[in-house]
């Protein structure tokens, strides 16, 4: 078992089917008894120089830790799958689970975001962030009712 | 006298996982050790140590290939 850090670029066109291609390649990771000890999705950012003439892709980060085999078999569904415009596996020493530069950038990206309510119903992730919260006042609004009654 | 030093003060890189460490994601930090053309400057105008030097231009070229640092300032 080695730890690997894999960074993965996919078509920006496919950039919905990112959390279906993470849970499978976490299925074959976790089935064959390794483990994900960081996952970052950087989204879709503009790339330095065009690939394959696209401007953007979506990044997606993680770091692994599996044996050779499932390693063998992450790669080449990389190279199959037509999504995946270009992936880089480096060797690690260490687990890394710290959040690495771009995934704070991008973050805080978010949030400026989120605090801007037009440009929010823009990007869907700030959108999502901002749902459990409308449900958590709804419950503390439902409690207070049933305090009321009470 | 002809020859001047034209040394810059030495970057304080930081160990993995603070903010200015040596790695291939910190964009910021590579591109105070790239011309404007996307060329790596060499150690002998940044000052940076043989150790470090090396560490950076593995960081730089790791960049280059997923597209966070252009080659060359003629991409399209």
């Amino acid at each position: 078992m080695r730890h690997y850090e894999i960074v993965f670029l996919v078509h920006p066109d496919q950039s919905s089917q990112v959390p279906a291609m993470i849970d499978r390649y976490r299925a074959t990771i976790e089935g064959a008894s390794g483990a994900i000890h960081r996952l970052e999705d950087w989204g879709r950012r503009h790339l330095a120089y065009p690939i394959k003439k696209l401007q953007k892709a979506h990044y997606v980060l993680m770091n692994i830790e599996c044996d050779q085999a499932t390693l063998a078999e992450l790669e080449s569904s990389f190279r199959f799958n037509d999504a995946v415009l270009r992936s880089m596996t480096l060797v690690r020493k260490t687990a890394m689970t710290e959040a690495s530069v771009i995934a704070t950038e991008t973050a805080e990206q978010a949030t400026a975001y989120a605090e801007k309510p037009a440009a929010a119903a823009k990007e869907t992730a700030p959108a999502k962030e901002e749902a459990p919260a409308k449900e958590t006042a709804k419950e503390e609004v439902v409690s207070d009712a049933k305090s009321d009654s009470e | 006298m002809a020859r001047q030093m034209r040394r810059k003060k030495q970057f304080a890189f930081g160990t993995p996982g603070e903010a200015n460490a040596i790695d291939y994601k910190n964009i910021e930090m590579l591109n105070e050790f790239v011309t404007e053309t996307g060329k790596i400057v060499p150690s002998r105008i940044t000052g940076t140590s043989a150790k470090h030097q090396r560490q950076l231009t593995t960081a730089i070229k790791r960049a280059r290939y997923i597209a966070l640092v252009p080659f060359c300032d003629a991409h399209e």
